[in-house]
């Protein structure tokens, strides 16, 4: 019982908010491309893109918003270049994403090398890390439980206002309704006069807005550090997490939230002295078995085609196939 | 539009609300409109009729703007109209119900009608403005539809009533209807025709594409009848009864140039036993076919197109599952077996759509003479093809079945209609197989080939084949087959010989009327 104790409080909760909020901004912005019809694979190098240019913005300014707003500028422009290649010049979107994967990661390292004249991390360099907002009274009205809602930075508060905010976006807006028809029947919007185009670059530009912000609470937030890579897989976390949930606000909540979880708890793990290769696998496989056990049935357009295509390829010889007889 | 800003506007007095004026629309070489003139009166039903193919979606589209005729003027309630696009036919009053839906799934029906258009309120959508609105209209013309229900989960009658509140919404005064009832079932088409009724009784316009008779038999003011790209004719409904109306159709020139022959019939080839089959839309499209053929004997089955023909060919080549029935090919039942085991079993395919089904465009004709039969010798050896032999089998087939193109390496794209269904015929003619299923063999194709087509059909009887053919060419049926079934609705309406193919008695059939046969 001492362990389990131990292994799961307030300090762990207060945690997983902590861990969620940077993929659950990815994962949000995500949403937007989405719902949109757009398989967005680049949501990781958005991300780390953000994350670079936020440290170097909050180096250069001295200030953490302005480092923030060069990271959320930077991650905009890979957006950018996503909806430029694949909304205008029609592009595959997953070779484009991964291209531009690919650009984020070496753009990250070269820059480093050439600015800072290392290699892996850049540490200190007078890197001004966000804020802690305190609220008010927080203390007084929930004694121990206050750090459940005091205590983080800004984004992580973005991070979950969003979710609702969305949620009414896509339901009572004309911009969320749109975006919602683009992708799922682009011949009903284009018979009723709505432009797929400027539709889908809004929504791949609200994605990379969101996807810097993720970013930048991982440099700035709770370490105030830029690493390698540091995004570490969390952009393909969000794909797989909005593959299963279709990109609604609520269920990308759920997913993240799991997600974020199982982040925490095995970095609480770590410090019970489990080998730290294991214990850091675990988030993703208990996201990932858990979001395949909930949505296998209800298996999203994308992974439906994606299976169909691939029968196709497998079956062109169906000579054995069995014609069934249909009952009435 | 002549008249001058400023001056008064006509008054509308006019009691055409459509007028075309030779309007002419071509694709290529393919003339699909060839100086049609249309009159819709105001407040009446208008169907306009045909065939498929016939051009009367085209100049529908012509009328909303979606295409552009090539010569031609239309006047909208008496004033000359340039319709540049459906926007502009919208605010002229029109609107238009496409065959095919453009609904999402998972909006509500009311968010669906409003798309494009939304009432908002304090910038946010007004949902429960666009709720009341969808009821009150779908209330006052008959369209029963729950406004809240997501249109995923609702059948394609219900989406078709969504898809006229669009229009309704957009103020249309003349409603334009492409095949209405095609999706329908005929519960679902009585209540649409008395909601057209509801549309005339307020002095709405409505334009009604159909190649259905008793339909337009029904529910129709005026019909005009097109073929081929012209208009036929346009005649008061109550002038008029369905043999008339299918002889317009079909064309009433039939040709008795009879093939001659021998009489070989031997045994049942294909033996068809109370087959049914559903349409795409789980409707009942084949209602309890029954027939046989025998080797040395060409069957065929007339009927306007869409009465279940399509469907009779899918079923017994594998394509479409029997829902009940049996269609026995030699002792082997076809309904239990996929379409390559019944091509084992003896069965070719001439299949109705030859660029879809029936060769691949960018292939070589050596290649689409392969096809089917890679596996086996002369074609392939321990698993590898022989090409070599594969072309110097596809040279003499060019030779022998006269396809007029430079080589065996010659993509098929590249050759006339006429010659890519003389490739069909040649890989499919030369398989060995005992029961040929041929479809729709001379559609698009030239008199010349035509003439070498059915040449090839008559060789592959005297041969001792058993053949289906399926045609909607009365003329083609008269010269080939033995014995003529015609299909309505499903249903083997009757049979005729082909020796005394009487156009009158199969007009009749074709329109649904039965015809008791006295043994002969």
């Amino acid at each position: 019982m001492e362990i389990l104790d131990k292994l799961i409080n307030v300090a762990l909760i207060a945690a997983t908010l902590r861990t969620t909020a940077p993929i659950l901004l990815v994962a949000l912005g995500g949403s937007f491309t989405t719902k949109a019809g757009i398989f967005n694979i680049g949501l990781e190098g958005q991300m780390l893109a953000g994350a670079f240019f936020a440290v170097i913005g909050s180096i250069w300014t001295g200030s953490a918003f302005a480092g923030v707003a060069c990271g959320v500028a930077a991650a905009l422009a890979f957006a950018l270049a996503f909806a430029v290649l694949v909304v205008t010049f029609r592009a595959n979107e997953v070779v484009v994403g991964l291209a531009l994967n690919i650009l984020a990661g070496g753009t990250t390292i070269s820059l480093m090398k050439a600015i800072f004249g290392t290699r892996g991390s850049i540490v200190g360099h007078g890197i001004v890390g966000l804020p802690k907002v305190q609220i008010p009274g927080a203390q007084a009205l929930l004694g121990s439980w206050a750090p459940l809602i005091s205590g983080f930075t800004p984004i992580v508060y973005i991070a979950f206002i969003a979710v609702p905010l969305l949620v009414l976006f896509y339901k009572r807006t004309q911009l969320g309704l749109y975006i919602r028809v683009v992708g799922e029947k682009p011949e009903a919007a284009e018979a009723l006069g709505i432009s797929i185009t400027r539709v889908r670059y809004i929504a791949s530009l609200l994605c990379g807005l969101l996807a810097g912000l993720a970013g930048a609470h991982l440099s700035l937030g709770y370490i105030t550090m830029f690493t390698e890579n540091m995004s570490s897989g969390r952009g393909f976390m969000a794909v797989a997490i909005l593959i299963f949930s279709n990109g609604d606000p609520l269920k990308v909540l759920a997913g993240c939230l799991l997600f974020g979880f199982a982040d925490a708890f095995s970095l609480r793990l770590q410090t019970f002295g489990f080998p730290s290769y294991l214990v850091l696998t675990v988030p993703y496989v208990v996201a990932l078995t858990a979001l395949f056990a909930l949505s296998y049935r209800a298996r999203p357009k994308v992974i439906r085609e994606t299976l169909a295509s691939m029968q196709k390829l497998l079956s062109v010889d169906r000579n054995s196939a069995p014609v069934d007889k249909n009952p009435q | 539009m002549s008249n001058a800003p400023g001056s008064p506007p006509l008054l509308s007095t006019a009691a055409m609300a459509v007028e075309l004026t030779g309007i002419t629309k071509r694709f290529g070489a393919f003339i699909a409109n060839d100086g049609i003139d249309l009159a819709v009166r105001r407040g009446e039903i208008h169907a306009i009729i045909g065939e498929n193919g016939a051009g009367k979606t085209t100049l529908m589209n012509i009328l909303f703007g979606l295409l552009q005729p090539d010569e031609g003027s239309i006047r909208l309630n008496g004033e000359a109209t340039v319709v540049a696009d459906p926007a502009a036919a919208i605010k002229a009053g029109l609107g238009m119900v496409h065959q095919h839906f453009k609904l999402v799934p998972s909006l509500s029906v009311a968010d669906n009608v409003f798309l494009g258009m939304e009432v908002r309120r304090h910038g946010l959508i007004d949902h429960a403005a666009q709720i009341a609105r969808t009821q009150e209209l779908s209330k006052r013309f008959g369209l029963h539809v729950d406004a809240t229900e997501r249109v995923g989960l609702l059948s394609v009658g219900i989406e078709q009533r969504i898809e006229i509140l669009k229009v309704l919404v957009r103020g249309a005064r003349t409603i334009i209807l492409d095949e209405p009832t095609a999706v329908l079932t005929p519960q679902e088409s009585r209540e649409l025709f008395q909601t057209l009724r509801s549309f005339v009784a307020e002095g709405m316009t409505v334009i009604f594409i159909s190649h259905h008779l008793e339909e337009v038999m029904e529910v129709s003011d005026t019909v005009t009848v097109l073929r081929n790209g012209r208009k036929v004719a346009t005649r008061p409904t109550s002038e008029l009864n369905k043999d008339e109306l299918v002889r317009m159709m079909v064309g009433r020139e039939v040709s008795f140039d009879r093939r001659p022959r021998a009489a070989l019939h031997g045994d049942i080839v294909l033996d068809v036993k109370d087959l049914w089959a559903r349409d795409d839309r789980r409707l009942p499209a084949v209602r309890g076919a029954s027939f046989a053929v025998r080797s040395g004997e060409v069957v065929g089955i007339a009927g306007v197109a869409g009465n279940g023909q399509t469907e009779l060919a899918e079923v017994l080549s594998g394509l479409r599952p029997a829902s009940h029935g049996a269609a026995w090919l030699k002792g082997q039942d076809l309904t239990t077996l996929s379409p390559a085991a019944i091509r084992q079993a003896g069965l070719a395919h001439v299949p109705g759509d030859r660029m879809v089904r029936g060769v691949d465009r960018n292939a070589s004709i050596a290649a689409n003479t392969l096809m089917g039969r890679q596996h086996r010798a002369p074609w392939s050896q321990n698993g590898v093809l022989d090409w070599k032999a594969i072309a110097q089998n596809a040279g003499a087939l060019i030779k022998s079945f006269d396809i007029r193109a430079q080589g065996a390496g010659d993509a098929v794209k590249r050759l006339s209609g006429g010659n890519i269904q003389k490739v069909v015929l040649a890989r499919e003619f030369t398989n060995g197989a005992d029961f040929l299923l041929i479809d729709q063999p001379t559609r698009g194709v030239d008199i010349g080939a035509q003439e070498a087509i059915h040449d090839e059909i008559m060789r592959q009887r005297a041969a001792g084949q058993a053949i289906l053919l399926i045609s909607v060419q009365l003329d083609e049926l008269a010269a080939l087959a033995d014995r003529i079934l015609v299909m309505f609705n499903g249903r083997i309406m009757g049979e005729v010989a082909g020796d005394d193919a009487d156009e009158d008695r199969i007009g009749m059939m074709m329109a649904g009327v039965s015809q008791q046969l006295e043994p002969a």
